[in-house]
């Protein structure tokens, strides 16, 4: 007797990824020897390993999960389908360590290896998780020539307005963020980006293993096994990054940003946490010199992708605590029919929608918005709408694929 | 002038609650308010960044603290940071950009090198070019430097040309100082007629070993091969720092042939003395993962 277990729909190693929302899982018969009924009684459960990952099941798209599941297969090769996510509190720290095992009785049928990917606080990576993730970097920037520079290239001032003239700002820098965040799992399918707490010190993030060290100049400086030492944008080699008024972002949270709580109670409608572009957004980027203090230059540092994934935590954290996912809800976004094109719930985003002059910047760098192989959404060419409902908490078909480490399902 | 923008060009989305207008607002008077502390004021201009945008007036009050040489210089970076934050809202800002851009360009050989350096940063960042001009005059005539050679350098890869090469390698003929030299090179890093300087910077086993990692560094964008060539004789090299060998390591493991290095005989077995000779732990777990990596 064999079974077969697809996760996210799927046979694939690559779609073995799950979050804290409830991936589609499926289980069917593909060896029937010994049957002696129409079905067979399997029992889906998680192992992990040491420190690894831990799931949970449930047999539809709503109901309490639990860490074990036994369904009924017919013998036939009919799937059988259920649900599994990520246990809240434990995501994986590597690829495959936590499996999804099928039993019958205690003979095992089937097993696949999988990960909770979550984005996590940087200043808590494992030693591998920063060095996974440090790695993919540098391939995707690759002496300057990568893919990393149609994302520089989409953070521009000509892309100002889209990015960052209206309300759409928290919308089209998820979906940039996880438009870098697939192109790095493309080449290292184990990382997730994780976020910087600027409101509270790093002493892990701002390492010469890591982020590097600023010099008194702003140069940041590398250890010789860190990739990010071969670092160039633009044709520049390095990174200007420079900590101001004497702020030590190892030992202090940056000195004038809101913290969280600050921006979480910035008010229960969009229209007024979206305040937060400016403090703590802004300031989190103008609380150093160097090229992550200004726009035009922002992503030459890829902590900019660090600052960003925390900025868009903070609106997914808000989003839960005030039901703020469904874009049919008024206070869910700031929709207003004279919002700029490109800020309005219906409007494509530029670049990924490919649309170029009148009101839209006269070129479209990058394509379309990077594919998963664990989820269709938000597909190749998102809406504004269709980032509220990350998660798939609305419609299960919008889960993206992603979450955070302290922002549950 | 701010004050006498017409009001229509105010943006659309700068709507705000009341509340949150009413503490703009207070922020704002706080800011400007001479007889308050310095302290008070930089905290009221870094709590609300947008608090000048609520109206015309208001916002030259902002402009006139960063300008006035008289205003305490914490007041004035509070104010010059306050802005720039707001900058990151381009829908609000967008109307004010050429007042403040301008106020920058005027403030640029302020007596305050701190603040003459950050504004300088900021301009080149947008690829001012007065600011290119001001920095180059600098380095050539020290005696109009706004900001130490280090930092011209610095500053002027923000939008890198000819002619700041040429400076450049007149600076590392004749460094005025080891971190000059340092930045001179990271802007040369981008000039395809510098690879021969770094390849042989590199090989230099005299040479400061921050040099001969940034040489590393600059091949591998100016000339990929060569980098990968004097990596694998790097590591070959029984006598040559570990260090520089752990460079070249992760140059070959990150950006080098997976297929070529498998099967490349003596890399491995030079990795492999590494990974259990007297380097640190570090240098040894890196040689260790390249090993497992291409010895499956």
């Amino acid at each position: 007797m064999d079974v077969e277990l697809q996760v996210n729909n799927s046979i694939s190693p690559d779609a073995r990824f799950i979050s804290w929302a409830p991936s589609p899982c499926s289980v069917r018969v593909t060896n029937p020897t010994g049957a002696s009924s129409p079905t067979v009684s399997v029992r889906i459960a998680g192992v992990s390993a040491a420190g690894g990952g831990a799931v949970v099941f449930r047999t539809g798209a709503a109901g309490t999960f639990s860490n074990d599941l036994t369904l009924e297969v017919p013998v036939t090769g009919t799937s059988v389908p259920f649900f599994t996510a990520g246990r809240f509190g434990q995501p994986s720290v590597n690829n495959g360590d936590v499996r999804i095992e099928a039993r019958m009785g205690t003979t095992l049928v089937g097993s696949v290896p999988v990960m909770v990917r979550i984005r996590k606080n940087a200043n808590a990576l494992k030693p591998a998780e920063r060095n996974r993730l440090v790695a993919a970097f540098a391939q995707l920037n690759n002496q300057g020539l990568g893919r990393f520079a149609d994302f520089r290239d989409m953070h521009t001032a000509a892309g100002d307005l889209e990015a960052h003239g209206g309300p759409g700002f928290l919308p089209w820098h998820r979906a940039y963020l996880l438009d870098l965040e697939r192109e790095l799992q493309a080449i290292d399918p184990s990382v997730a980006l994780p976020y910087w707490r600027f409101d509270q010190a790093a002493p892990n993030l701002f390492t010469l293993d890591f982020m590097g060290v600023s010099d008194r100049l702003g140069t940041v400086r590398f250890s010789n096994t860190n990739p990010f030492q071969f670092w160039k944008t633009d044709g520049v080699q390095g990174i200007n990054r420079r900590p101001l008024n004497g702020w030590n972002p190892n030992t202090q949270p940056g000195p004038s940003v809101r913290t969280e709580a600050q921006t979480l109670a910035l008010g229960t409608q969009f229209s007024a946490f979206r305040s937060m572009q400016g403090n703590p957004h802004g300031t989190a980027h103008t609380q150093w010199g160097g090229s992550i203090s200004s726009i035009p230059t922002a992503v030459r540092d890829p902590l900019f992708f660090l600052l960003h994934c925390n900025v868009d935590r903070l609106w997914a954290k808000w989003q839960r605590q005030n039901g703020r996912f469904n874009p049919a809800q008024a206070n869910s976004y700031d929709s207003n029919p004279g919002n700029r094109i490109g800020h309005r719930l219906p409007d494509t985003m530029w670049p990924w929608n490919q649309i170029t002059g009148g009101q839209r910047p006269p070129t479209a760098p990058g394509g379309t918005l990077a594919m998963s192989p664990c989820t269709n959404a938000p597909g190749p060419q998102p809406q504004v709408q269709s980032t509220l409902d990350y998660k798939g908490s609305v419609s299960a078909t919008s889960r993206m694929g992603f979450d955070y480490d302290d922002v549950q399902f | 002038m701010a004050t006498k923008r017409k009001t229509a060009k105010r943006s659309k989305s700068a709507k705000r609650s009341p509340s949150l207008k009413a503490f703009a607002r207070r922020a704002v008077s706080i800011a400007i308010n001479e007889r308050n502390t310095a302290k008070q004021r930089v905290a009221a201009l870094a709590a609300e960044p947008l608090a000048a945008f609520e109206n015309d007036k208001d916002l030259a009050a902002v402009l006139n603290i960063l300008r006035n040489k008289d205003e305490p210089i914490a007041v004035r970076l509070g104010a010059l940071e306050s802005l720039q934050t707001a900058s990151f809202s381009v829908d609000t800002f967008a109307p004010y950009r050429g007042d403040y851009l301008a106020t920058l360009r005027k403030i640029v050989d302020d007596p305050d090198p701190e603040l003459r350096q950050r504004v300088l940063g900021l301009l080149m960042r947008e690829h001012d070019g007065s600011a290119q001009e001001k920095l180059l005059e600098g380095l050539k005539n020290p005696d109009k430097a706004l900001v130490p050679p280090e930092k011209a350098l610095q500053l002027l890869s923000y939008d890198v040309h000819a002619e700041a090469y040429l400076v450049a390698r007149d600076i590392i003929k004749k460094p005025p100082n080891d971190d000059a030299r340092r930045e001179a090179l990271r802007l040369l890093a981008a000039d395809p007629s510098s690879a021969p300087l770094f390849e042989k910077l590199l090989r230099d086993k005299n040479e400061l070993r921050e040099i001969r990692q940034i040489s590393a560094s600059a091949l591998n964008a100016l000339k990929p091969d060569r980098l990968k060539e004097h990596a694998r004789e790097i590591l070959l090299d029984k006598s040559d720092y570990d260090d520089i060998k752990a460079t070249s390591l992760t140059a070959l493991e990150q950006f080098g042939d997976d297929a070529a290095l498998g099967k490349d005989k003596a890399l491995l077995k030079s990795v492999d003395r590494l990974s259990t000779g007297q380097a640190t732990a570090k240098y040894k777990q890196s040689a260790k993962r390249f090993l497992s990596k291409f010895t499956k």
